[in-house]
């Protein structure tokens, strides 16, 4: 496949230790270890660059800050999300897996609850993307915004489950065991 | 396409475009257990008892246990007979559960010594027509049963009601809706409930949702019984999914307390799937789930892959490695809710050649989820089957004459059962205070197919009103008192009929499951009593006659005529 | 009908035997509701005289020891162990129930929390099989990392 000539690539740039927001208004995205790196894009080819875009201008578009966060000791959606989500400031968080699978979690739910999650990574485009970070960050201003509707292909998981176990499979070796959440800096470039 | 590419032929032009064809298929990768079945990276099978507790497990000292393994030795395997049942060969083994001349019990005895190393020995050994000769003869209830989806794609309660009514009356003895915004849960919950029983009295409903939401709606009799309790085959996978054998085995005894039915959840491609399969092959793993079910104590177990299907069906001998996990559910004594739940496959041929090894030896729930609702609307995110196969499995049971659990029934009576279904659910929710359903809901509901057929609703009213559901502690028996006050007498009856049972403990046993009358029917009192041809179950008499009926017969009488 | 099964729980009360499921056909004689009803007292008429409360709908830890003695008198060992522990748990207040399996999940507690889990059930619930439950758990997840770490707790 060839990539478009203005395909946007994402690098993340360590900042430091992950620590707890004091922000009432942010929300926390927290990626897992394979995200932006050695991964650049989810299971249907949605960049990893146009994601974090896209949920950064619809949390932005809600005059609420983000902030970003890898998780380095863990790739179980659930587990990424609710680290981010302890870490955030309102408690709200956007839980990312490099194929794509997405959740919004909140600090005071059980760690395999959560607001809203998108478990069928090949149905996620960029706009779906927009509107999770929308609908986080009207979360954390401590609004009740209508779910983002679920898509549901029943096909996908035929056609995508064992491509998207192998995915798994191969960021799993990316976690640090024992490394503790690191707070990042999105640089998005063209190439 | 360029210019170089090779010419296809026109064949495989058309082979190219086949459903079949859009199925994923990978690789096996066995260091990352990858693989069905046959794996150089499984343990060989050992067991070593000293003073009565096992010290070794299939290769590994006590000291070096992981919680499954410990789990494992302590509370499944009968120790004091491990030794010598696991010397005898495992060829023998095998042959005695496909010889019918060898009984159920016997061949249960002998499995609960059995390590997991060992039972994966035996069952590599047995083909797939094997495999279901002893699923036949293992199967823990005598009769076959069936379970259904009933689900929303906009989680409209209406919509699940009236389905389940219909799924209900067409022969499901179970019924399980979940959710797409989880908070609609109890407003689904109390749907399933009201138009289950409104279709066929008896008839158990569950929620799957997150462990202790599911075991509070449970408690408060809105549903009858539960049965996502996952669980997992290797410590690591266990301990992402937020439990360990002793949380699930005291969740099993919490719902036990309560009088509330419930079974595990496991299946092979999981723990590969959630990315720690500890380098062993799908299906041993899945044996250590099983075993850990049995050490738990809990009656039963929903496994055949499940929500993981797609990884067994993508590697090679999969859907064989799907078949023997539900054979040794069974084996181990456990009711064995057998999977074909979720989409499989694009190929119509393939779903079906997926379907056989449960559908023709019979299993105590031969789907844990045939979509009672249109694939789309199926928030399992899809079955093997769905309402459109309705009528194609009635063939099957017709022209193989086995029972799946399902007959045809006249359009007229679905009909009538999903007005009931309709009008009892909009009766609940005006004597509870919940969001209205207005009269059009109901109609659209009699006639529907899927969710666009239906108004929509107001969401965040709708789940406003679930939550009150929660916060106002509302119970099965408040669900009781509106059906009777909106004057759904008899729907009120067997709902209560249904909370009744909790009382007496019946629908806690092995594999059981209520009759119409209400009598609970399970591994004690219709135990299979399989013992080659002309014994265990049979498909004849009155049941028989039910499922020679389809929809289209022509009348042997008047042939100008069709009976139905 | 009458048991016919050999006896084979160790638990005190009547013998039964497979012949006697399922108890709300056969032994209706035998079953009580935690509050003392027969279940011939579940009526409708009861339910609309407000006689009947979701008490009256849960099961008594005497029913659960005859099921246990069922399970065993068709050799499922564990399922009768769980039926017993479930007659334990039958004391214990739903929100206390849902608490304690919460504790239990991995690194959800500390080894002193779930010692005190397990005396609460011994002491207060004579609770004692869940109680060796939950010290086994305490065990093997203290010799297996998944107690709380001191910051998570």
């Amino acid at each position: 496949m060839t990539a478009p000539a203005a395909e946007r690539t994402l690098t993340l740039n360590e900042i430091g230790p992950a620590k707890r927001g004091s922000r009432p208004d942010e929300v926390v995205v927290a990626v897992s270890p394979a995200f932006a790196d050695p991964f650049t894009k989810t299971i249907v080819d949605v960049p990893h660059a146009e994601v974090i875009r896209q949920i950064l201008a619809g949390i932005e578009e809600q005059g609420v800050t983000a902030r970003m966060v890898k998780v380095w000791d863990t790739a179980d959606l659930a587990a990424v999300a609710h680290i981010g989500a302890r870490l955030s400031g309102s408690g709200i968080s956007i839980g990312l897996l490099s194929r794509g699978t997405t959740m919004i979690h909140q600090r005071d739910l059980a760690r395999l609850s959560n607001l809203e999650l998108f478990p069928q990574s090949p149905l996620l485009d960029a706009e779906v993307f927009r509107r999770i970070g929308s609908n986080a960050a009207q979360y954390a201003k401590g609004e009740s915004p209508a779910p983002v509707p679920t898509r549901n292909d029943q096909m996908a998981r035929p056609r995508w489950q064992a491509k998207a176990a192998l995915l798994h499979l191969k960021e799993f070796e990316c976690i640090v065991a024992g490394r503790k959440p690191v707070e990042v800096e999105p640089v998005i470039s063209r190439r | 396409m360029t210019a170089t590419q090779p010419r296809s032929s026109r064949r495989t032009e058309i082979l190219e475009s086949r459903p079949v064809n859009l199925d994923g298929f990978v690789e096996e990768w066995p260091e990352k257990g990858l693989v069905a079945m046959e794996s150089d990276f499984d343990p060989a099978p050992g067991v070593r008892v000293e003073d009565g507790r096992i010290v070794e497990l299939d290769g590994r000292a006590r000291a070096d246990f992981d919680f499954m393994d410990t789990y494992i030795a302590d509370h499944a395997i009968d120790a004091e007979a491990a030794e010598a049942a696991n010397a005898v060969p495992s060829v023998e083994i095998a042959r005695m559960l496909v010889d019918p001349r060898a009984g159920r019990d016997e061949v249960v005895a002998i499995g609960r010594a059995l390590t997991p190393a060992k039972i994966l020995d035996v069952v590599k050994l047995m083909n797939v027509v094997e495999i279901m000769m002893a699923m036949q003869k293992m199967r823990a209830r005598r009769t076959p049963a069936n379970q259904a989806h009933s689900t929303s794609a906009k989680d409209n309660p209406i919509q699940v009601a009236a389905d389940a009514a219909e799924g209900a009356l067409r022969g499901f003895a179970e019924l399980e809706t979940t959710l797409g915004v989880v908070r609609y849960a109890p407003l689904l919950a109390i749907a399933l409930q009201v138009g289950g029983q409104a279709g066929r009295g008896g008839v158990l409903t569950q929620c799957a949702l997150e462990e202790a939401t599911e075991l509070e709606l449970g408690m408060r009799g809105i549903t009858a019984y539960a049965e996502t309790i996952s669980v997992y085959g290797t410590e690591s996978v266990f301990v992402d999914g937020d439990d360990t054998p002793w949380s699930k085995a005291f969740l099993a005894s919490a719902y036990a307390s309560r009088g509330i039915k419930m079974r595990f959840t496991s299946g092979t491609g999981s723990e590969v799937q959630m990315g720690n399969a500890e380098g062993r092959s799908m299906l041993y793993l899945e044996i250590r789930c099983i075993l850990m079910a049995r050490g738990a104590g809990v009656q039963g177990l929903q496994n055949g892959s499940i929500s993981c299907i797609g990884v067994p069906g993508a590697v090679p001998g999969g859907i064989r490695a799907v078949a023997a996990e539900n054979l040794i559910a069974s084996w181990m004594d456990l009711e064995c809710a057998s999977g074909n739940d979720q989409s499989f496959s694009h190929s119509p041929m393939r779903r079906t050649s997926r379907l056989l090894p449960q559908l023709l030896p019979g299993t105590d729930f031969v789907c844990s989820g045939y979509s009672a609702v249109p694939n789309p609307d199926n928030m399992f995110a899809g079955s093997n089957l769905d309402v459109e196969d309705y009528d194609d499995w009635n063939t099957m049971q017709r022209d193989l004459q086995v029972d799946g659990g399902l007959r045809h029934v006249r359009d007229s009576e679905i009909l009538q059962v999903r007005e009931k279904a309709a009008r009892a659910l909009q009766a609940v929710f005006a004597e509870l205070d919940l969001t209205p359903i207005s009269d059009q809901e109901v109609e659209a509901a009699v006639y529907a197919h899927g969710s666009e057929d239906y108004p929509d609703r107001d969401v965040l009213e709708d789940i406003k009103a679930a939550q009150s559901v929660m916060d106002r502690g509302i119970t099965g028996l408040d669900l009781v008192k509106a059906l009777e006050r909106g004057g759904f007498h008899d729907v009120a009856e067997n709902l209560l009929n249904v909370l009744r049972q909790r009382v007496s403990g019946d629908l806690l046993q092995t594999s059981a499951i209520l009759t119409g009358d209400f009598v609970p029917l399970s591994a004690i009192n219709d135990a299979n009593d399989y013992g080659g041809p002309g014994s265990g179950y049979r498909l004849e008499g009155e049941r028989w006659e039910q499922l020679k009926k389809l929809r289209h017969v022509t009348s042997a009488e008047n042939p100008e005529t069709e009976v139905s | 009908m009458s048991a016919t099964a050999p006896h084979s729980a160790p638990d005190s009360g009547p013998d039964l035997g497979p012949d006697d499921y399922p108890l709300s056909v056969n032994r209706q004689d035998l079953l009580r509701t935690p509050t003392g009803k027969p279940l011939s007292a579940l009526t409708m008429e009861a339910v609309v005289a407000g006689e009947i409360t979701p008490e009256d709908l849960r099961i008594a830890p005497e029913t659960l020891l005859l099921q246990a003695t069922l399970a065993e008198s068709v050799q499922r060992r564990q399922l009768a162990d769980n039926f017993r522990r479930a007659a334990e748990l039958t004391a214990v207040p739903d929100a206390e129930v849902l608490a304690m399996y919460n504790a239990l999940r991995p690194r959800a507690s500390s080894r002193e929390a779930l010692i005190a889990i397990a005396e609460n059930l011994e002491g207060k619930y004579h609770a004692t099989v869940c109680g060796a439950l939950v010290r086994e758990a305490a065990e093997v997840y203290e010799r297996r990392n998944l107690l709380a770490s001191e910051e998570e707790s």
